[in-house]
């Protein structure tokens, strides 16, 4: 449906273009205006809408299954002693997977590792993962966690900003930019032990 | 009342400076009509765009979140090979002239870092001083109150304390309207090091809101991403200007490129001529027309619309159209410590080292400001803790101690008005068939020789003090942002473009504020004096309409 002739009707005389050259709505169409109008008044739209549009989900390979996924999430606690998002877990998994297609077999041997070592924390079975592939997958499993993307690329997609554990360490002092922790001029110049590390 | 195709007033660029000349030309009873080339976007929109960029481009590509529209470009950076797609640099300094502006409705004033030093009363004499580049046209005295009136403007908060005011000993008609932010751990450090070699880290004037609300925008609460975007404009920004302006009658035209001032009979300017997305042509008329599209797109176009008339462009008798480019050549340095030190609570910058910009020394070479940069440091330290293959506990302390125990210094030191140092016409052509701006750039000796024997001797100073182990200097010089000079000031038609309002000394109905009129660029940044050459210039302009 084309999104311009969900606005109010043009009056004779004055142009499409006169009409365009005015302020123009930049924002995409999930979360237009005039679509929430819509919702207001009842109307019902092909495909509907929650009340929270969600992103287009990552094309993931066959081969990545919701067991796949379920493994990714537990293999990513044991390399990481940290609260895990699943939501963002499942996007990320399966991202990786698309760029990757050996990653579900990695991670189940990962897994095995871990199982023969009855590791609960990943110092406990890391320094049995060979260097190589599995070695390589594990710190990118790590990595894409921290940083919220799973590949370098500048224009890569972003699975966790506010979540990306980056931020958990410093969390006590230094502010997530934009997620300001404070209030006007609420910050000072005190500074916690460098040996302290936040829970999260 | 102003129309699509007219008004009193015609300002093209919706920057700080467009936006306080028209603001003043509506409340003196004038119509306005602003001409921006790029979009005008919703402050969530570059939120979530900034948001939404990879870590790695996220914290330095400003320009990033501010992706330009076809007809209105501006530089890029995500790819090195997108950062020779508009901008032409070339000469032995070409890198210290990659200059992140933003073509969209508000301007540079979007990223800018909020930083508002006045200049010095030497400032404006560096020829009769010291015998090198050029004297203002009128001294302190008379830019003075123009400075108290763009901090009103603006917004900036700053001390009241005369011992951290800058410049000091010189008396203020006003105090600054909001007190200002306090220090964090990193600021202070950086504040006790180097006094400790003679030299004072002041408070930055800043147009940032400071413990209390400002012109109906709320006070800063430490966002700490200043650049790219405040996501709640406690940081002033010029799109904050926007609604005002048609509040009062003003009209805005977005994705409108002006890319031709038509001159006619007796050196009026007529017109000019903008281009809509659809690359169909419209023509506006005025009684007067100011063009403050920034420092390089305005005598862009100014060369860009030669005519029979005016062979070497608008307004370019004097043949400094484009001439006496300046910045402030930039040197970074990232520093490892063994104390922490505390970057990433409040505002990115907040403070400056500025006795070092003045004294006798700048005969020989240039004066120069030194700060430390506050960003959180935590995305660096993570990509730089995982990069060594570091897992689980030893993963996040390492994380936290390069996040704490690295720093950026910054040195930006004064440029001078070189003539070779020039803007023309690139034979490479925009989307619009409109040439793209073509700049050489040398910093020259003058600042060589600073570099050399005077502000990386001090940087590795001041880094010691603060207990450096290792010490990394760019290899080159690097942009500021601030362009100067292109349309520069004075009262000799023959050697200047503008007169002491931002008159173009040949078009009497054509203006040119902003930082392109600079004659002197200093080593601190240019936006307040350019609010200021605004508003005098927009007290000519009504003055001019009101009495002919």
């Amino acid at each position: 449906m084309d999104e311009r002739k969900q606005h109010a009707p043009i009056s004779p005389g004055v142009t499409e273009r006169t009409k365009l050259a005015r302020y123009r709505d930049d924002c995409p169409t999930a979360f237009s205006l005039d679509r929430r109008e819509l919702l207001l008044t009842g109307l019902s739209l092909v495909g509907g809408l929650a009340g929270v549009p969600t992103l287009p989900a990552t094309a993931a390979p066959p081969s990545w299954s919701q067991q796949s996924a379920a493994q990714f999430m537990e293999i990513s606690s044991l390399l990481i002693p940290h609260r895990l998002n699943e939501e963002v877990g499942k996007r990320m998994g399966a991202a990786m997977s698309a760029l990757n297609p050996s990653l579900s077999e990695q991670v189940t041997a990962l897994l095995s590792i871990a199982k023969n070592k009855n590791a609960r924390i990943v110092e406990e079975f890391f320094p049995d993962v060979p260097a190589g592939p599995l070695k390589d997958t594990a710190l990118a499993i790590i990595s894409a966690w921290y940083l919220g993307v799973v590949s370098d690329a500048p224009d890569a997609e972003v699975f966790a900003y506010e979540y990306a554990l980056m931020y958990g360490p410093t969390k006590d002092v230094m502010t997530i930019p934009s997620y300001a922790i404070s209030g006007p001029n609420g910050w000072t110049a005190e500074a916690p032990p460098l040996d302290s590390m936040p829970e999260f | 009342m102003a129309t699509d195709d007219g008004a009193d007033v015609v300002v093209v660029g919706t920057g700080v400076v467009g936006c306080l000349i028209a603001e003043q030309a509506l409340d003196a009873g004038l119509s306005v009509l602003m001409l921006e080339a790029g979009p005008r976007v919703d402050r969530w929109r570059i939120v979530e765009n900034y948001r939404n960029l990879p870590p790695g481009i996220r914290l330095f590509h400003w320009d990033a979140p501010y992706p330009p529209k076809p007809w209105a470009p501006h530089l890029e950076t995500r790819r090195e090979k997108e950062s020779e797609q508009y901008l032409q640099l070339e000469g032995p300094n070409a890198r210290a002239y990659l200059q992140g502006y933003v073509r969209y409705a508000g301007g540079a004033t979007w990223h800018w870092a909020g930083i508002c030093w006045r200049l010095t009363p030497e400032d404006m004499r560096l020829k009769s001083l010291y015998g090198v580049g050029r004297d203002w046209p009128f001294g302190h005295d008379v830019i003075e109150p123009y400075y108290s009136r763009a901090e009103y403007a603006l917004g900036v908060c700053g001390p009241s304390d005369p011992a951290q005011q800058w410049p000091p000993n010189v008396k203020r008609s006003k105090p600054y309207p909001m007190g200002p932010t306090p220090f964090g751990a990193g600021e202070h450090r950086l504040t006790e090091a180097a006094s400790k070699i003679g030299l004072m880290n002041i408070h930055a004037p800043q147009a940032r809101n400071s413990g209390v609300s400002y012109d109906g925008r709320p006070p800063c609460c430490g966002n700490n991403n200043c650049f790219p975007v405040c996501p709640i404009a406690a940081k002033y920004d010029a799109a904050t200007a926007l609604p005002k302006i048609e509040a009062k009658g003003g009209r805005i035209l977005a994705n409108a490129v002006v890319y031709r001032i038509e001159t006619g009979e007796r050196k009026t300017i007529e017109a000019v001529h903008y281009f809509d997305p659809d690359k169909g042509s419209h023509r506006v008329t005025g009684k007067i027309f100011v063009i403050a599209c920034n420092g390089i797109e305005t005598p862009k176009l100014l060369l860009f619309s030669k005519d029979d008339r005016n062979p070497n462009g608008i307004a370019n008798s004097s043949d400094q159209v484009g001439r006496n480019m300046m910045d402030q050549p930039k040197l970074i340095t990232d520093i490892e410590m063994t104390e922490p030190l505390w970057t990433g609570v409040g505002p990115v910058q907040s403070s400056s080292i500025m006795n070092t910009t003045q004294g006798e020394f700048r005969s020989n070479y240039a004066g120069a400001l030194f700060r430390m940069e506050n960003f959180a440091r935590s995305s660096l330290g993570a990509a730089a803790a995982l990069k060594k293959g570091l897992v689980g506990k030893a993963l996040d302390k390492e994380i936290r101690r390069i996040s704490a125990c690295t720093a950026r210094l910054t040195v930006e030191h004064e440029p001078l008005p070189w003539p070779n140092n020039r803007l023309t016409l690139s034979s490479k052509k925009d989307w619009l068939g409109i040439s793209k701006p073509n700049i050489y750039y040398d910093v020259s000796d003058y600042v060589r020789r600073s570099a050399k024997e005077y502000t990386v001797p001090l940087l590795h100073k001041l880094a010691d003090g603060l207990g450096a182990t290792s010490f990394k200097l760019s290899p080159e010089f690097l942009n500021s942002d601030h362009i100067m000079g292109g349309c520069i000031m004075g009262t000799d038609p023959t050697t200047s473009v503008v007169d002491p309002d931002c008159r173009a000394h040949d078009h009497h109905n054509l203006f040119l504020p902003g930082g392109g009129a600079m004659p002197s660029g200093t080593a601190s940044n240019s936006t307040l004096t350019m609010t200021a050459l605004a508003l005098k210039a927009a007290d000519a302009i009504v003055d001019q309409l009101r009495h002919g």
